[in-house]
């Protein structure tokens, strides 16, 4: 049976969203990748032919809008972080949010979309389906981006 | 970074409550569908137009030159060009966000040789058969006043010698500046992969 896209929308618009706000770091470029990814998801729902998992196939397609969202990238904002000055002990949520999406607009597009993906909290696997890589490759690249955000944490004495 | 599930809480604690509710997410798509269409038909029915009115014109006005008869035929011809050309390219509006990168660098590097045999070959053929077409067809009409003849005539040929010499390569060089930095900027993303 053929999903429904009001459904869809609603279950997978926030990751897809977050997914983007990973990759631009600007709450109304991520809105407008977000609202093109499903304007995309509807277009070709009726070819969906459950070859992959659902999930897996939304994000093949928000990442590939990124990838490919050239105009909007050129907008985001990747100045250098400070590295001498502390944090402040009692930083709010939303500090903390704002400091990891600056640390992820530091790093390369591709590692940005894997990182955002890894803390969607999804399988290696499907990362490398919805990028086209190997298993091996996946696991490879996302040690490395740890390693990377957590030599950033660290500079800026964040999550010790 | 042994704390990645505390990223991850942090990660989950962004506000998706901007997001634009389903119905208003459905009228959107109806909008961004309507708009897209909208402009490729518009260019469609103009060259349908104006193709029709040439078609109409060679019932209406008994022309008795074959000049005229041979102008009023290519401009004819480069209207269906025109007509059969856009028609060609609706598809290729959908259908293209699920592909894999290397599929879309193909797409991309496809689009680059259709629009380089575009400018070549069609291009070429179009506005080839509407300049003879005008020049013909204007012939039977003004050849009777020397001045009006001139002028007609010095006026047309500028317009066609811009639109040739300056206006069609300066588009065609501005859509392929912006395609190969698209497609070099792909492929920067792609070696990252």
């Amino acid at each position: 049976m053929q999903p429904n896209f009001e459904e869809i929308y609603l279950q997978y618009s926030p990751q897809v969203f977050r997914v983007c706000m990973g990759y631009i770091n600007d709450p109304a470029l991520a809105r407008d990748l977000t609202q093109e990814t499903f304007i995309a998801v509807w277009q070709n729902l009726s070819s969906f032919r459950n070859e992959s998992k659902l999930s897996t196939w939304i994000l093949r397609i928000a990442t590939n809008n990124c990838l490919r969202a050239l105009e909007k990238s050129k907008r985001i904002v990747t100045t250098d972080l400070p590295f001498d000055i502390p944090a402040p002990h009692e930083e709010t949520q939303e500090e903390k949010l704002a400091f990891l999406y600056k640390c992820i607009a530091e790093l390369e597009e591709t590692e940005r979309i894997i990182i955002s993906l890894v803390l969607e909290d999804l399988p290696q696997a499907e990362i490398a389906v919805i990028l086209g890589l190997t298993d091996v490759n996946t696991r490879v690249k996302i040690h490395r981006i740890k390693e990377k955000l957590a030599i950033k944490f660290k500079r800026n004495g964040q999550f010790e | 970074m042994d704390n990645l599930n505390d990223l991850k809480k942090i990660w989950l604690a962004a506000d998706t409550g901007s997001l634009p509710a389903p119905a208003e997410m459905m009228r959107r798509i109806a909008q961004y569908r309507r708009s897209k269409l909208l402009k490729k038909a518009a260019l469609i029915l103009a060259a349908i137009l104006l193709t029709a009115i040439m078609v109409s014109v060679v019932f209406l006005y008994k022309s008795v030159m074959l000049s005229t008869r041979l102008g009023e035929a290519g401009i004819i011809a480069a209207g269906l060009i025109l007509i059969i050309t856009n028609i060609g390219s609706i598809g290729r509006l959908y259908k293209i966000k699920d592909l894999s990168n290397k599929e879309f660098l193909g797409y991309l590097e496809q689009v680059k040789i259709n629009r380089r045999y575009y400018y070549r070959k069609t291009q070429v053929a179009g506005l080839s058969l509407v300049s003879i077409g005008i020049l013909l067809y204007l012939y039977e009409g003004v050849h009777q006043h020397l001045l009006l003849c001139i002028v007609s005539y010095a006026l047309i040929t500028i317009y066609l010698l811009v639109m040739w010499l300056i206006v069609r390569p300066r588009m065609y060089r501005h859509q392929a500046k912006k395609l190969e930095a698209t497609i070099n900027e792909m492929k920067r993303v792609a070696n990252q992969l």
